[in-house]
C-alpha cells in the first residue's frame, strides 16, 4: 500500500484546526502540522496532538448484527427491516456534530422519512450561530471567559493571549483561576453587572449537551443587555453543521432529556450517528442502563466505542479523516476534507431508500449543504436572538464535610480517551485539613462508591474538586461527595 | 571529474525542467537522476499543494520529483525526520540538512546512503502571514501568484499576468511581515554542511534565474553530480572568480543582517532575573507536546527524559518537561524554528531554546548539525 495524505480538521471540539494525517504503507498513523491552515496555524492541542491513538485501527467500528459481525449489506437489510416496522412517534435520531456536514444532511433525509427529526443533543431554546470569528477575540477591548481555555479549547489561548498584548483585559468567571485572566470572579448571574461589558466586550461561553441551560440564557440575556458580542464555543468538530439542517420549527431536546425519554419508554427505537450517549452522558453507568431499557438501537459510526457494543445494529463508516465531505466550525467557516470515502451518506441513502424514501448520491447532500450555509447567512440575525432571561440557575447545596465534584470537560473527557489525568483538582485547604500528603492519593466517596485518586493543588474555592476525566464516583457533571485521607 | 571543492554553475539539460525548476532545474534533475540511476531508493520533496502549500513524501515516482521542481519559501517544514531509517535523496535547507546530521549522531540516519542537497536559504515564511502581506503590502490577490523568489535581498512575487514585484526585506519585517523569527537571526546561509551546497547565490550574466551554483562539499556530493552527469540529465560548468566572489558577498550581507536580528532579540537578562523569565515564558504551555514531537534532532520517542520526569498532577511552578528539554537541548538545538511554530499558545520556543544553548554552545565553539562531531556534553571540561 502506498503512503496515503489526508488534509482533515481535528475531531476533538469545535475549533475545527486544520491537519493532515499520514498513513503509512504498513498503516501506521501520524500527524502533519498544516501552516496554511487559517483556523490554527497548523498548531494543534494535546487531543489534536494524539490524533494517532484516536484514530488507530482499534478503535474503527465494524459492521455487526446483534454482536456478530456482518457484512455491510446485511447490517443495513437488517437495519432497514427494523426502522419499516418502527413507530415514528416512538423513534429519535440522535447527532451532535462528530461528521461531515453532508452525512448529518443524509440524516436528516432519513428522519424525515420516518417523520421524525434528528436531535443534536442540545434544547432548541439555545440554538445559535457563530458570531464572531477567533480572530475577533484579537481585537476585543475586555474579554469575559465562562470556560477554562486552557484545557477546553486550546486553541483560542493564543488568541486571547494577543488580545492581551493588544492591551484587553481578561476576566475569568468562574472558580479557577487562569494564567492569562487579569482577575477571576466567581459571580452568580443577579451580579453579572460587576463585569461591566459594553458593544467593545466580547463574552466567551460554550454550548454543549450538558451544558446548564438556564447560565448559557443568563449569558445570552448579559450579551443583549451590554450589547457585548458572544462567542459560543462548540464541543463537537461539526457542532454547528449540525444546525444546518435543523428547522426552527422542531422542537429539539437536551441530551438529557432524550436520556430520560429512553427510560420513560417514550422512545423505543434510536438511532445515533457517531454520537455516543454513554461518553456523552455524565454518568456511564446510568447511560447504560437506560439504552438497555430500548427495543432497539442502531449505531451509524466510523468509532467503535461503548454504544457500540450495546447496538443491535451497527453501520461502520470510514474514519472521519478519510471522508469526503465538510464541517462548519466555531466560527462558521467551511472547512472540507480531502477524503474521498463516502460509505456514510452511501448507507443512509439506502436506508432511506429502503423505508420507503428517495436514494441520493454524496454530490446531492453536498449541494443542500452549501445551499443551507448560504440561506443561513441570510437568516443569521434570526438565529443568534434566541435568547429569553431566567435567572433560577440551580447550583448544589454542598453540606458541612462534603464537597463538590465538578466535570472540567475537555475533547478527551467527551470521547472517554486515555490522557494523563489521572487525578483531581483541589485546594490547599482542602489537603491541610484532610491530612493529605504530596504525592500520596484522595479517598472519594458518593453513592456511587469509592474512588482513590491522585490530586494536584490548585487556587479553587473551599468545597471544589475538579476533575478532567469521568470518574465512576460521579453521577452528573456535578456530584456531592465526602473525602478523606487514605 | 567532479571533485570535492569544485565549484559550478549547472542546469537540467531537460527545457521542462529547467524552465519550471528554480533556477534551471539542477537540483530536480539530480534528484531524478538518483532515482532512476538506483543511488537512493527513494526521495524525500515537497508534494505542491497551491502556492503557499506543499507536505513532505517520500516517494520513487521520478514524476512526484519533476513536480516538486520550484522554490517555496513559505512552506516552513524540516525534513529531516522523513529521512530517518531510509535510503534517501532529499533537498533542504541548511536546518533541514542539520536535523539530518543530528539525527545521524544518534544512530537514527545512515548518513553514508543519504544523500542531502543543500540549498541557499535566506529564510522562510508563514503561509497565512504571506497571503495577507500579499494583499496588504503587494496589493496582489494571493490566488494570482504564480512564483516567488528572494534577490538581493528583496522578496519577489510574480502573478499570471507575468508582473513581478519586489519590496525589501527589511521593509516587510518592519511592517511585521517576512520571514519567521528564527529565520531572520539564523546563522547559516550556504548548506556547506550538505553533501551538495546548491543556490542562486553567485548565478550572473546571461545565466542569471536559469542556472545553479553548486559547491561540492564531499565524496557524497561527487557521487550525486557525477551520477546526473553521467546520466545526461544535467549540464555544468566552472563558476567563475566573480561568480565566486559575489555568491560569498550575498552570503556575508545575509549573515550580518543575522546578527544584526541577532543582537535585537537575544538581549542579556539580568542575573537573578532568569529563572523568572522562564518561569513566565512556559506559563502557557498547555503540556500538547507538540514542540518535542516536531523537533528534528530528537530521537527519544515516547519514553524520554522530558516526559518521563513530567506528570500533569505534578504542581512545580516550572514545568519539568520543559527543564529537561533545555538542558538537552542545549547541545542540540540548531535553532529550525520549528517548535515556535507549532506551539498552540505562541511561547517563541525556538528563541528561549537558542538562548539557553547559546551560551553552551558558543562556550565550546559548537554549532550543532554542521558535522558529525560529538557534541561536547556539559558535564565535561572544556577541550
Ligand atoms: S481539540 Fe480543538 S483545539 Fe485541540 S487540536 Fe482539536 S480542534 Fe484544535
Amino acid at each position: 500500500m502506498k503512503e496515503m495524505i489526508y488534509q482533515t480538521i481535528c475531531p476533538g471540539c469545535g475549533i475545527g484546526c486544520g491537519l493532515y494525517i499520514r498513513k503509512n504503507a504498513e498503516g501506521k498513523l501520524s500527524i502533519d502540522h498544516m501552516k496554511s491552515s487559517p483556523v490554527n496555524l497548523g498548531k494543534l492541542c494535546r487531543f489534536g496532538m494524539k490524533l494517532p491513538y484516536y484514530y488507530a485501527k482499534e478503535n474503527n467500528a465494524v459492521n455487526q448484527v446483534n454482536a456478530s459481525n456482518a457484512d455491510v449489506e446485511t447490517a443495513i437489510k437488517t437495519a432497514v427491516e427494523i426502522l419499516k416496522d418502527a413507530d415514528s412517534s416512538s423513534t429519535a435520531l440522535l447527532s451532535v456534530g462528530n461528521t461531515t456536514n453532508e452525512e448529518q444532511m443524509a440524516f436528516t433525509k432519513l428522519a424525515a422519512t420516518l417523520s421524525t427529526v434528528v436531535q443534536t443533543g442540545v434544547s432548541s431554546e439555545c440554538l445559535n450561530m457563530p458570531e464572531a470569528s477567533l480572530a475577533e477575540i484579537e481585537k476585543a477591548k475586555r474579554i469575559v471567559l465562562f470556560i477554562d481555555p486552557y484545557a477546553q479549547y486550546p486553541l483560542i489561548v493564543r488568541r486571547l493571549l494577543t488580545a492581551k498584548k493588544n492591551g484587553a483585559s481578561i476576566v475569568a468567571v468562574g472558580t479557577q483561576p487562569l494564567n492569562l485572566a487579569d482577575e477571576t470572579l466567581d459571580l452568580k448571574p443577579g451580579q453579572y453587572d460587576e463585569l461591566k461589558l459594553d458593544r467593545e466586550s466580547l463574552i466567551i461561553a460554550d454550548m454543549h449537551p450538558n451544558s446548564d441551560i438556564k447560565l448559557a440564557k443568563n449569558i445570552l440575556v448579559l450579551a443583549q443587555k451590554t450589547g457585548a458580542k458572544i462567542q459560543f464555543m462548540r464541543s463537537f468538530m461539526n457542532s454547528f453543521g449540525t444546525g444546518l439542517s435543523v428547522n426552527q420549527e422542531n422542537k429539539m431536546f437536551g441530551l438529557a432529556e432524550l436520556v430520560e425519554d429512553i427510560e420513560l419508554g417514550n422512545i423505543r427505537t434510536l438511532v445515533v450517528l457517531d454520537s455516543d450517549p454513554i461518553e456523552l452522558m455524565p454518568d456511564n453507568e446510568a447511560a447504560i442502563e437506560a439504552l438497555k431499557k430500548l427495543d432497539k438501537l442502531i449505531v451509524i459510526s466510523s468509532r467503535s466505542s461503548p454504544v457500540t457494543e450495546l447496538a443491535n445494529i451497527v453501520i461502520a463508516t470510514e474514519p472521519v479523516y478519510s471522508k469526503a465531505g465538510t464541517f462548519l466550525n466555531a466560527e462558521g467557516k467551511l472547512l472540507k476534507n480531502s477524503g474521498t470515502g463516502k460509505a456514510g451518506v452511501d448507507a443512509l441513502s439506502l436506508l432511506n431508500a429502503g423505508i420507503g424514501g428517495k436514494a441520493f448520491t454524496y454530490d446531492e447532500m453536498n449541494y443542500l449543504v452549501l445551499k443551507a450555509i448560504e440561506a443561513q447567512k441570510e437568516n443569521r440575525s434570526v438565529a443568534a436572538e434566541c435568547a429569553a432571561s431566567d435567572n433560577g440557575i440551580s447550583s448544589p447545596k454542598v453540606l458541612k464535610g462534603k464537597y463538590e465534584l465538578k466535570y472540567l470537560y475537555n475533547p478527551f473527557m467527551w470521547f472517554d480517551q486515555k490522557d494523563d489525568n489521572d487525578f483531581v483538582l483541589l485546594n490547599r485547604n482542602t489537603v491541610r485539613k484532610l491530612g493529605l500528603r504530596k504525592g500520596g492519593y484522595v479517598n472519594m466517596k458518593s453513592d456511587r462508591g469509592e474512588l482513590k485518586m491522585r490530586f494536584r493543588v490548585e487556587a479553587l474555592p473551599d468545597g471544589l474538586v475538579l476533575t478532567a476525566k469521568k470518574l465512576p464516583v460521579a453521577t452528573g457533571t456535578s456530584t456531592i461527595i465526602s473525602m478523606e485521607r487514605c | 571529474m567532479v571533485e570535492v571543492g569544485d565549484k559550478v554553475i549547472g542546469y537540467s539539460t531537460d527545457p521542462g525542467v529547467r524552465n519550471k525548476g528554480a533556477s534551471g532545474g539542477l537540483v530536480t534533475a539530480i534528484l531524478a537522476a538518483a532515482l532512476e540511476k538506483g543511488l537512493v531508493e527513494e526521495v524525500v520533496v515537497l508534494k505542491h499543494i497551491n502556492e503557499y502549500e506543499a507536505i513532505p513524501i517520500i516517494t520513487s515516482d521520478v514524476e512526484d520529483v519533476l513536480a516538486s521542481a520550484g522554490s517555496m519559501h513559505t512552506v516552513p517544514v524540516n525534513l529531516a525526520k522523513y529521512a530517518i531509517g531510509k535510503n534517501v535523496a532529499m533537498p533542504g535547507k541548511p536546518c533541514d540538512i542539520r536535523g539530518v546530521i543530528e539525527q545521524a549522531k544518534r544512530n537514527e540516519v545512515n548518513i553514508d546512503n543519504t544523500y542531502l542537497i543543500g540549498l541557499n536559504c535566506g529564510g522562510t515564511m508563514y503561509p497565512v502571514q504571506t497571503r495577507e502581506m500579499l494583499i496588504n503590502m503587494y496589493d496582489i490577490d494571493p490566488e494570482d501568484v504564480t512564483g516567488e523568489n528572494i534577490e538581493k535581498g528583496n522578496l519577489i512575487f510574480r502573478t499570471k499576468s507575468g508582473e513581478e514585484k519586489g519590496i525589501s526585506i527589511d521593509e516587510l519585517e518592519e511592517a511585521g511581515y517576512g520571514r519567521r523569527l528564527s529565520c531572520r537571526y539564523c546563522d547559516v546561509k550556504i548548506p556547506v554542511n550538505a553533501d551538495l551546497a546548491c543556490g542562486n547565490w553567485g548565478v550572473i550574466g546571461e545565466l542569471t534565474g536559469n542556472a545553479t551554483f553548486c559547491e561540492v562539499m564531499n565524496e557524497k556530493g561527487v557521487r550525486l553530480l557525477e551520477n546526473a552527469i553521467d546520466a545526461g540529465y544535467v549540464e555544468i560548468e566552472p563558476a567563475s572568480d566573480k561568480a565566486i566572489t559575489i555568491r560569498e558577498k550575498v552570503n556575508n550581507v545575509m549573515l550580518s543582517m543575522g546578527e544584526k536580528w541577532s543582537e535585537k532579540v537575544f538581549t542579556e537578562i539580568p542575573d537573578g532575573e532568569r529563572t523568572q523569565y522562564y518561569m513566565e515564558q512556559f506559563a502557557d504551555c498547555i503540556n500538547c507536546g507538540a514542540c518535542k514531537e516536531i523537533c528534528p534532532v530528537c530521537t527519544c520517542g515516547e519514553d524520554s527524559k522530558c516526559t518521563m520526569y513530567h506528570n500533569l498532577e505534578d504542581n512545580y511552578r516550572m514545568s519539568m518537561f520543559h527543564m529537561v528539554r533545555l538542558m538537552h537541548l542545549s547541545d542540540s538545538c540548531i535553532g529550525c524554528g520549528q517548535c515556535t511554530d507549532v506551539c498552540p499558545v505562541d511561547i517563541p520556543l525556538t528563541t528561549i531554546f537558542r538562548r539557553f544553548a547559546d551560551k553552551s554552545q558558543k562556550k565550546y565553539n559548537y554549532k550543532a548539525g554542521m558535522t558529525l562531531e560529538r557534541p561536547p556534553f556539559l558535564e565535561v571540561m572544556p577541550r
